[in-house]
């Protein structure tokens, strides 16, 4: 997968939101792009110990020290990712300035109206609506936009349905 | 790398990183028709010298400032259970001391092939302590400078056991903190108990 060296800003209309899509066990998920600071290629963290069930380890970027989260341990999926997984920057997240969060694939950016979104069920793939901040149609499949600060801040355990 | 039953390492404050230069020589060092296009004027970076070892598949570092000596772990001798869970004891030059599993403390599967653990004894809060570790490798100078905090969310162990973190040859190494080692609850109750 090409490695993005600085993420384009994308030309946002007034009311509009940009998301960046991804793939984590066959489901369209999506973040806030000005949340995304950068996409990585994934590479092999090294271990840290008695690191947390969802962080993998720990990887050296630009001379920074960052951890990876792995969006599958955390949405529930014990299966291991594919070996092409990628590894997005993601700011403001927690006590760290960075951090990484494995997800399988990375598709595209997409522009959607936050405020003409209609409200979220109480759970989406068995993910909860307080992790959602909305859900989209995008190729006639939904995707649902994670709240992520919220998602990874938590312990509460959620297991993602096939 | 053959290791005697003791090693004894004799530990001396580290001077600064290079040889030390008199005056003279150092007039000559900066006079600008002795001076190479691209020499640096200033004194080289401070290096400190680490001690690397391995526990399960990764490998870390202590300063080799504050390791005493280096000991086969065939003297170690466990610990009830509670209190230890982690933690177990050495008796060395007639003292009995508190000797830490790191691959208990950091739960992960012992990886050293046999015979080849050892205990590195150093000081933890000004008290003899013992790291059991899975395999001594080698010495390595880091400019301290290239030492960065381990990241808040890499571990869920109390960030005073490690110094920081620094890449050498590409790979991850973490640095423990001795001090921080030494406050560790069950080392903390060993001395507490007099055990």
């Amino acid at each position: 997968m090409a490695v993005q060296a600085e993420p384009i800003p994308p030309v946002v209309a007034a009311g509009e939101a940009s998301v960046l899509m991804f793939l984590v066990a066959g489901k369209q998920l999506a973040v806030d792009l000005d949340r995304v600071q950068q996409i990585l290629e994934y590479q092999p963290p090294t271990r840290t110990p008695r690191r947390p069930p969802t962080v993998e380890g720990i990887i050296r970027h630009k001379g920074r020290y960052l951890p990876v989260v792995s969006l599958r341990r955390r949405l529930g999926v014990e299966e291991p990712g594919p070996a092409s997984s990628a590894i997005l920057l993601l700011s403001g997240i927690g006590q760290d300035p960075l951090m990484g969060l494995m997800v399988d694939q990375v598709l595209r950016v997409l522009s959607l109206q936050p405020d003409k979104l209609p409200p979220p069920p109480p759970r989406v793939f068995g993910i909860r609506v307080e992790f959602i901040r909305g859900v989209v149609n995008a190729g006639g499949r939904p995707v649902v936009w994670l709240d992520m600060v919220k998602l990874l801040t938590s312990a509460e355990p959620i297991t993602l349905l096939a | 790398m053959t290791i005697p039953r003791a090693v004894g390492i004799v530990t001396a404050p580290l001077q600064g990183g290079g040889p030390t230069a008199t005056k003279g020589e150092l007039v000559e060092r900066l006079t600008p028709a002795k001076r190479r296009v691209g020499a640096r004027a200033e004194a080289p970076a401070v290096r400190e010298k680490f001690l690397l070892f391995r526990v399960g598949d990764e490998i870390y570092g202590m300063g080799l400032r504050g390791l005493r000596e280096v000991l086969l772990s065939d003297g170690v001798t466990s610990l009830p259970a509670p209190p230890y869970q982690v933690c177990v004891a050495l008796t060395y030059r007639g003292r009995k001391l508190p000797v830490i599993r790191m691959s208990a403390l950091f739960e992960v599967p012992p990886g050293g092939a046999s015979g080849t653990e050892r205990v590195l004894l150093t000081q933890g809060r000004g008290r003899p302590l013992g790291l059991l570790v899975d395999d001594v490798l080698e010495m390595s100078e880091v400019d301290p400078a290239r030492i960065t905090p381990l990241p808040a969310l890499a571990s869920l162990l109390d960030p005073a056991c490690f110094r920081g973190v620094f890449t050498r040859q590409d790979r991850i190494i973490l640095l423990v903190n001795e001090d921080g080692l030494g406050g560790f609850d069950e080392v903390v109750h060993f001395y507490a108990a007099g055990t």
